[in-house]
């Protein structure tokens, strides 16, 4: 039997449409793949095989509607903060352990509506906070390429199951990097698009100005496939964008897609200091292949971007501490069993059950909001934060999109930067300011180290303009060739 | 600086009840990351400071229509205490 | 008391939470009939789901700005929904949607009528929105939780501090409660607590302009009792300071049953509520050509209608006053008046008779056994001199109690005014008759017995001579005899 671990969303759908294979089929792999694999590496949380067989089955009987259904009978993994009615929805957390989602998020009924068969739900950071994702209540993910090393987070569990096969994609969220980061430490592409491109109704919220949801897959055309079927408005989400989603495959197919003349890419290079030497090479080599391609390289200045971190953190764990309120133990969640007073309930509740890391944020955002604070730390910041949008705008005048690592470094061992909290939020300070400005960006494997760890390449783009980074990545990955994938550990 | 005090203040108001050792970690860290964005204070005072993060076609509005919730059930099911449907709690003295 | 108030002056704000007449919550599908049963209207956003996002119900804004116009406000083209953060099990989120720094508007005015007939203008701070909180109620076991109510759309009216004593507060209170439901933004009703009011109330001595200490009277149903709590909480400040206490600024809560204030809330136990910009809302945009549609709909204002009332009807500002207290009185006086044509006439009747006993009677005008018709013919009975004004007054409370015509109450009992003379001079003959000392002595020049004489007939004809015709007749017949 074949796993399909090696397929791609546009082999699945292809495959299909010659009527190759069926839906059951491909997810009888997938499934015997993920209990062969997912042991090991933690990826996936709940998996829930008769409800996912009954879906294939139905799928089975409709394979007429193989060439109308953009996703059909793709299986995606969906990062455990975004709601799928009847499965659970932990975010990472003990707080949620047993939480069962009474409705979908929309972008996972869009998915659902375009023929894509939720097959699991993937381990995160603890609602999102982390860069490692060992911040999650239910161990670590461990990085497909090297077990001993992380998957970078948050989204670590939707990056690790696409990156090893278990799924041919996946969905995450980004507040700062985590989609991008882990696409990079587990070498997959990752996107993050523009706020307000995909909804956020059904996505557990840990900083609303900043959260976006997006696709992992194992190339930029599927990532591109999967990002046109869950953007758009919707009149759930307040803060949705109403713009025409543009086929961004349609246009991957076009001839031109290949080349990037009348492209400029703009590099920081004071960003970039400091940098890695070996993520910096593999940078510099990305940056020759995309002048082959014919893309003019131009300097430009984020001079506010070293603030980002500083932004961010006040910013994200002022949101957060507010949205995460709701975790009490009250109307859902977990309650704690010692308590003599009202008050003593929720300090307990949440006190038992949410991690150290969630803690510390809260504690951070709850201070910078307090009585006396604001000004100095939150209001600070947002000032800041305009500063940095500013630094964007003025950037995207002379160039499509901007390019810089992903990451400083490439995946880095497991419980190397637990004790540290400020060591483990630098491992973003090329990620943040995308998400402070509200930019889409995307990270794409530009090779892999000296020690065989996958390295990636960050585009960022103008507002709205995913178009230009996916098809930027594409001829990129055109001319990069095929990567030194991870040990395709067991497949036969 | 961080003081105790201050922990204690913060985790009251955050509803977070700490152990003693996380107090103490509480501090330091606490401490690292304000000493870390207290950078933020060097720089000058932004007049336009107003942040829009929200897309300018976005719509803030709903139509007035009633459109009931079709799984109130699974809402209520993950309650940790229901009683008659009402979500169950110790006796609340003070009033909002 | 006066000496005391010579003393102090008290300083009074109220905070009115007023429900929009919106069909669905303020920021979710879901509707917010009241008396639905335990959980049955909640959703994920206003239960507080994780994921669940808020979109506002534009109709809340439609009324909010119908508000803003009605008191005068100014409207602000952008303002922000803010996150005012505390614990509470009836908060759902954590958190509840408000406005904070920049409501969609301000500097508003109410026109309250004071008993003199005098107006006195209240400032109006502000105008905000925001979202109701759910119920905790009482079970065995301890509280149940009833989201129901959780989302359910507000306005917040907060006042200036420029009311002086309960009677000011008392008359904004009505003036503002007769506005929202003139402009069908709310409608008023306190009992389940769609019109809520918190007081703030402090006393200072006179010619001090730093205000005294704060206390916050929390949550008062009724008009009646946010007099009197007002007027004990003053008294009680005063006595504290006369004592030489020291006030501490507090919440307190009115105790209906045993007619006094309580302490809710310590100071030390005040929250630090974190207000910040709600990131899930865009900035709430109203446009001038959105406020002019709202505008160009609005219906007749209480204090238009009393300014038309004076002018064509020529009624009394107290009484056009009371006439225009809510729509449906206005409603019925005006039918009244188009049916009677006597404008003054049917003032009196409406403000004093039939809003006396409907409101001795606990009923609102909706309700009242005496229908428009009804009163009219009354009106024109008396009017017309069919039945005196007295006898009016009896038929009048019997239409109230039987709901009958004033035609049939006046034909069952007889009580048609007698204006033939021959009857009436049958019976001061009678009564000349029966009272023959007194004869001598009005004709020995005491003038004055002509009433008694005029008493003694109305006795014996039970009231139904016709009062005007009777004296004419009584000197008359006097005056006749040798």
């Amino acid at each position: 039997m074949t796993t399909f671990r090696k397929a791609g969303v546009q082999d699945l759908l292809e495959g299909y449409q010659r009527k190759e294979f069926k839906p059951s089929e491909v997810v009888s792999g997938t499934m015997a793949a993920i209990t062969q694999l997912n042991p090991e590496l933690n990826a996936l949380l709940e998996t829930r095989s008769e409800e996912v067989s009954a879906r294939a089955k139905d799928l089975d009987a409709r394979m007429g509607e193989a060439s109308k259904l953009p996703l059909f009978g793709v299986p995606i993994a969906i990062k455990d903060n975004i709601l799928v009615r009847g499965w659970k929805t932990t975010a990472g957390s003990k707080a949620l352990q047993n939480y069962v989602s009474p409705y979908t998020g929309t972008c996972v009924e869009r998915m659902e509506a375009a023929g894509a068969i939720v097959i699991g739900k993937a381990n995160c950071d603890e609602f999102a906070m982390g860069s490692s994702n060992e911040n999650s209540a239910y161990g670590p993910v461990k990085n497909p390429w090297d077990s001993t090393r992380v998957t970078g987070g948050s989204s670590g569990g939707s990056a690790a199951a696409v990156a090893a096969g278990l799924v041919p994609g996946a969905l995450g969220t980004d507040t700062g990097g985590s989609i991008r980061q882990p696409a990079s430490l587990c070498g997959v592409v990752g996107l993050k698009p523009t706020y307000g491109r995909v909804s956020r109704y059904g996505v557990i919220a840990f900083a609303s100005s900043l959260d976006q949801v997006g696709p992992f897959g194992r190339s930029v055309w599927d990532t591109a496939r999967l990002l046109e079927v869950i953007s758009g408005y919707d009149a759930k989400d307040a803060t949705s964008s109403r713009g025409v989603v543009p086929r961004y495959t349609e246009a991957l197919a076009l001839p031109s897609a290949d080349s990037l003349r009348n492209i400029n890419i703009g590099i920081a290079p004071e960003w970039m200091e400091g940098l890695d030497p070996e993520v910096k090479k593999s940078f510099d080599a990305a940056i020759e292949t995309a002048k082959g391609l014919g893309a003019k390289i131009v300097e430009v200045k984020l001079p506010h971007a070293k603030y980002a971190l500083s932004v961010y953190y006040l910013i994200a764990a002022s949101e957060a501490s507010s949205n995460l309120a709701r975790y009490d133990g009250v109307h859902y969640g977990t309650r704690s069993k010692k308590w003599d007073s009202l008050e003593e309930l929720y300090s307990r509740s949440r006190g038992e059950t949410l991690g150290r890391e969630v803690k510390l944020r809260i504690m951070l955002g709850t201070y910078a909001l307090s009585a006396g604070y604001y000004d100095a730390f939150y209001g600070k910041a947002n000032q800041v934060r305009r500063l940095i949008q500013r630094d964007f705008d003025e950037a995207f005048s002379k160039c499509h999109c901007v390019a810089a690592p992903t990451s400083p470094t490439t995946a880095f061992r497991l419980g190397e930067k637990m004790e540290d909290p400020l060591t483990m939020y630098l491992s973003d300070i090329f990620t943040l300011p995308v998400n402070l400005a509200g930019l889409p960006g995307l990270s794409v494997p530009s090779g892999v180290d000296s020690k065989k760890l996958p390295i990636g390449l960050q585009l960022i783009g103008r507002l709205f303009d995913e178009s230009s980074l996916l098809q930027v990545a594409h001829a990129y990955e055109k001319a990069r060739g095929p990567l030194s994938h991870p040990p395709w550990k067991g497949d036969r | 600086m961080v003081s105790r005090e201050d922990v204690l203040h913060i985790a009251r108001l955050a509803r977070l009840s700490l152990s003693e050792e996380e107090v103490e970690r509480y501090q330091k860290h606490l401490g690292r990351v304000l000493e870390y964005v207290g950078e933020l204070r060097a720089l000058p005072q932004e007049s336009d400071a107003l942040v829009r993060h929200v897309p300018r076609d976005a719509v803030a509005f709903r139509g007035d229509s009633i459109l009931p919730f079709s799984n109130t059930r699974g809402s209520l099911d993950n309650a940790p205490a229901l009683e008659s449907d009402g979500f169950l709690l110790p006796t609340v003295v003070e009033h909002e | 008391m006066s000496d005391i108030f010579d003393k102090y002056e008290p300083v009074i704000g109220l905070e009115v939470h007023a429900q929009l007449l919106t069909k669905s919550k303020m920021f979710c599908s879901c509707a917010h009939a009241f008396g639905a049963e335990i959980n049955t209207q909640i959703c994920p956003v206003c239960s507080g789901q994780p994921g669940s996002l808020p979109v506002i119900n534009q109709e809340a804004v439609n009324l909010g700005v119908r508000a803003a116009l009605a008191l005068e406000c100014e409207i602000h083209e952008e303002s922000i929904f803010a996150r005012k953060n505390y614990f509470y099990p009836d908060l759902p989120k954590g958190y509840q949607i408000s406005q904070f720094e920049r409501p969609f508007c301000t500097k508003g005015k109410v026109e309250a009528i004071l008993k003199s007939g005098e107006s006195k203008w209240i400032g109006v701070t502000r105008i905000h929105f925001e979202e109701d909180a759910g119920k905790s109620v009482h079970a065995q076991g301890g509280t149940m939780v009833n989201l129901n109510r959780a989302g359910v759309p507000l306005i917040e009216i907060v006042s200036e501090p420029d009311m002086r004593n309960s009677q000011e507060a008392g008359q904004y209170l009505r003036a503002l409660h007769s506005i929202l439901r003139f402009a069908q933004i709310c409608d008023g009703n306190m009992e389940q607590g769609n019109f809520r009011c918190d007081a703030n109330i402090s006393v200072r001595p006179r010619g001090q302009e730093k205000f005294g200490t704060k206390i916050e009277l929390k949550n008062i149903n009724s008009f009646r009792f946010v007099e009197k709590a007002i007027d004990y909480e003053i008294a009680r400040q005063i006595e504290c300071i006369e004592r030489g206490e020291k006030l501490v600024q507090e919440t307190r809560s009115w105790n209906s049953a045993k007619n006094m204030t309580e302490v809710m809330r310590a100071k030390e136990q005040a929250h630090d509520y974190r207000y910040f910009p709600e990131p899930d809302l865009p900035t709430l945009v109203i446009s001038s050509s959105w406020i002019e549609e709202i505008r160009s709909e609005m219906p007749e204002l209480p204090s238009a209608k009393r300014q038309r009332f004076i002018s064509q009807y020529a009624l009394n500002a107290y009484d056009a006053g009371v006439l225009t207290g809510s729509k449906e009185v206005a409603g019925f006086y005006e039918e009244a008046v188009a049916k009677t044509g006597n404008s003054k006439a049917t003032a009196n009747w409406v403000a004093n008779e039939l809003l006396g006993r409907l409101n001795a009677a606990g009923k609102d005008i909706g309700d009242s056994p005496v229908s428009v018709d009804h009163l009219a013919e009354l009106i024109a009975a008396v009017e017309g001199g069919k039945i005196s004004g007295k006898i009016g007054k009896t038929v009048f409370e019997e239409m109230f109690e039987t709901g009958k015509s004033p035609s049939a109450i006046i034909k069952e009992k007889g009580l048609v005014q007698i204006s033939d003379p021959a009857a009436l001079e049958t019976a001061i003959k009678k009564v000349i008759a029966a009272n023959p000392s007194q004869v001598a002595d009005y004709k020995g020049g005491k003038d004055k017995l002509l009433a008694f004489f005029v008493g003694q007939v109305m006795k014996e004809t039970k009231g139904q001579a016709n009062p005007a015709l009777l004296n004419t007749l009584v000197k008359k017949v006097l005056d006749s005899l040798p």
